[in-house]
């Protein structure tokens, strides 16, 4: 459905997207994961016909977005990352209005306007100007907008940021029933809990770059039977190190003032046993935590940081 | 392009219905500034202060007493209230700021005049009084000129006449009124052309009427209607300038909403946008000059000519989509935008003659003012209100402004259509 290849964008000195590709099918829900400015919304903006590839070429359903954009466009719903609505102006006339954009009209556009304003709750408040919404509402209608005309493929640029959970758990029940219906969605986030409970594939962003992709199981996968220790507390970093030094599998991750992160495998017996070596060694320990493998995991493995740095 | 233009101009026009109070001020500005200036200077004509003139003649001679005389005219009272005073009470009365002016004809004024000696009139203004004192001096300017010029065309009869007039034993003869009249005669016959007819005639005529002695006869509420008339036009063609910015302006908003983003993410290009946008500015100019021309009808007396206004206004209406495209087009961000076409539209208002008449501009001035579209567009609707112009005679006027605004807007829009992908990729 959705095939980029060797997608390029530089602004100035800055290789914002350095040779990302990927393949959509469709229906699928495939997601884009990396922290701020790994390159996710650069990536949107070209697939949206937005800015033109310095190098690549994106292809909907086998036509090429450069060379026919407008009909790409037509198939294609856009839910920009800080809504883009006319407040003065009711929840059910921005719909009409994007909806009457992309051709709807008449029983057909009010017939369209009213499903989405039901799948992302907004139908008792759709006569309301938008300037009086909260927003997590603004972010609701912002999704139904890009929903309206019925896309065969949305693209989805982090939705939910800085909206309280309970917004955020409507947008994600809307996401998912979109997806359920069989539209293709391209997903980005920067919260690896959405990435893990939404996408049936997830590629991971970082510095312009896509450095893995696959389902949650294969990434995963990837990281091994590895679990994630940290240790917070006010110790000497070479003491902690030496510690460790002694255990087989353990490794240091990450490392900062009062924070280390530890990484264990399975070949000795694991987390339990680092957390009573660290603490017995009569160190400074305020807490400690043992995480699951888990995207973050790898996500670290492949960056050397974590993901909400 | 054809189905979405329509569709976005009805998305902008509701916009703007559902927040219109920028556009009601703007729109309100020419016909309260109009309207201020009419009611303080034009209620039935006697708000319009006269100069108070005094007028303290020392001189015992035949002309002192016709320049004083001039001031208390017919004609002159319409303008001035003048009062004989000595020159000492005169200046008492300056001092107090009871007068606008005190002209002093000094004692010998007539006898130093006619003997070729140089005499002074001294005039006192009240610097208080803006206006008034200077109306007084260019008056009193005036008739020195005269004097001076008939002193000098009836030189040779005056010469004759002198005698005469320092004899007091009696009457002169018929004889020597005969020989002065006829020296007098040929004195004017050699001036000829130059002095009949004059050469100045002042003719006046109260807008609307076209009526030369409605000035004189005026109706109730008349004059203030002419004065509302007289200044609305320039000022309506400023605030119609300021509406079509105010349209344009939207080309930033949706950039900072992010919904222009979001409809090049459609299937709208960047063409169909500019195009939206330009129409939208098109409408809303139309729609407000005819809100303006419907409340400056209600005070026009007599019809004018509803072609000639709609020429101009249409090319007038290019012309604003034209000059905010450009602006638009050139200006980075919105506060640039506002602070650019701020500037802009302030010196063409004043330059082309919007708020001042162009005849009351320096030289410079008026030889500028052609090229900005407020001038054409002013004059054009003056012609319209104050001469009954026909659609001819405003032709070149609108011919101007709409290839003005045609320049313009093909500037305007190449310049417009990389400012909107500039802030689809923004």
């Amino acid at each position: 459905m959705i095939e980029a290849q060797g997608l390029v964008k530089t602004f100035g000195s800055l290789r914002a997207v350095d040779g990302v590709g990927f393949t959509v099918r469709k229906g699928e829900l495939y997601g884009l994961l990396g922290p701020n400015g790994a390159g996710k919304t650069t990536t949107m903006s070209m697939l949206a016909g937005l800015l033109a590839p310095d190098e690549g070429q994106i292809r909907f359903g086998g036509i090429d977005l450069a060379a026919r954009p407008l009909e790409v466009k037509r198939q294609l719903g856009v839910v920009p990352q800080e809504p883009a609505l006319y407040e003065t102006l009711t929840a059910r006339e921005n719909l009409r209005f994007w909806g009457g954009l992309y051709g709807l009209s008449g029983r057909d556009l009010a017939g369209a306007v009213d499903r989405v304003l039901d799948l992302v709750g907004l139908a008792d408040r759709a006569a309301e100007p938008i300037r009086g919404y909260s927003g997590g509402m603004k972010r609701r209608l912002n999704l139904a907008l890009g929903l309206v005309h019925g896309p065969s493929a949305v693209l989805m640029d982090e939705p939910t940021v800085g909206i309280d959970p309970q917004a955020r758990l409507k947008i994600l029940e809307a996401v998912k029933g979109v997806a359920a219906a069989g539209t293709t969605v391209i997903y980005t986030t920067h919260y690896l809990e959405e990435a893990e409970e939404l996408c049936d594939r997830i590629a991971i962003m970082d510095h312009g770059k896509l450095l893995a992709e696959g389902t949650l199981e294969e990434l995963i996968r990837r990281v091994g039977g590895r679990e994630l220790v940290t240790v917070r507390g006010a110790f000497a970093p070479q003491a902690l190190r030496e510690v460790v030094a002694s255990l087989p599998g353990v490794t240091v991750t990450a490392e900062e003032p009062g924070r280390f992160v530890l990484t264990v495998d399975g070949s000795g017996r694991g987390a339990v046993e680092v957390l009573g070596r660290v603490l017995g060694a009569g160190l400074d320990v305020h807490g400690v935590s043992v995480q699951p493998p888990s995207l973050n995991m790898l996500f670290l493995n492949l960056t050397g940081r974590e993901l909400r740095d | 392009m054809i189905r979405l233009v329509p569709h976005l101009v009805a998305k902008d026009l509701k916009r703007k219905a559902r927040s219109p109070l920028g556009l009601l001020i703007v729109l309100s500005f020419p016909v309260l500034f109009a309207g201020m200036i009419a009611l303080a200077f034009g209620r039935g004509g006697d708000a319009v202060p006269k100069v108070r003139m005094l007028m303290a003649n020392e001189d015992d001679g035949l002309l002192g007493s016709a320049l004083a005389s001039a001031f208390s005219a017919p004609q002159a009272s319409r303008v001035f209230e003048t009062r004989a005073v000595s020159a000492h009470d005169g200046h008492e009365l300056m001092e107090r700021g009871k007068a606008s002016a005190l002209l002093v004809v000094p004692a010998g004024f007539t006898r130093d005049l006619l003997d070729g000696r140089a005499v002074t009139l001294r005039l006192t203004r009240n610097p208080s009084e803006g206006i008034l004192p200077e109306i007084a001096e260019q008056t009193a300017g005036i008739l020195v000129d005269v004097l001076e010029g008939g002193r000098r065309v009836l030189d040779e009869p005056l010469a004759q006449l002198r005698p005469l007039l320092d004899a007091r034993d009696g009457a002169p003869s018929d004889a020597e009124i005969t020989a002065i009249a006829l020296l007098v005669k040929r004195a004017l016959e050699k001036s000829g052309d130059l002095v009949f007819p004059p050469a100045i005639t002042l003719e006046s005529e109260l807008l609307g009427s076209r009526n030369p002695h409605a000035v004189a006869g005026k109706e109730a509420g008349g004059t203030t209607s002419a004065i509302f008339l007289l200044i609305l036009p320039g000022i309506a063609v400023y605030a119609i300038f300021l509406v079509g910015d105010q349209a344009m302006r939207d080309v930033m908003t949706e950039r900072t909403l992010g919904t222009l983003r979001r409809q090049l993410a459609g299937p709208v290009t960047v063409g169909t946008y500019v195009v939206g946008k330009a129409a939208t500015t098109a409408l809303l100019c139309l729609l407000s000059l005819a809100v303006l021309t419907a409340v400056g009808a209600l005070a026009l007396r007599s019809p004018v000519s509803v072609a000639a206004f709609m020429v101009v206004s249409l090319a007038l209406v290019l012309a604003i989509t034209g000059t905010s495209a450009i602006i638009y087009g050139l200006a980075r961000t919105e506060r640039q935008a506002a602070t650019l076409s701020s500037l802009i539209y302030l010196v063409m208002a004043f330059v082309g003659g919007s708020f001042f008449r162009i005849e009351s501009l320096p030289a410079f001035l008026r030889n500028v003012a052609p090229f900005t579209p407020f001038y054409w567009a002013t004059q054009a609707y003056r012609e319209i209100l104050e001469k009954g112009a026909g659609p001819a005679a405003v032709l070149t006027h609108a011919a101007i402004l709409a290839a003005m605004g045609g320049t313009f807007l093909a500037l305007g829009g190449v310049a417009l259509h990389r400012a909107a992908r500039r802030g689809a990729t923004a």
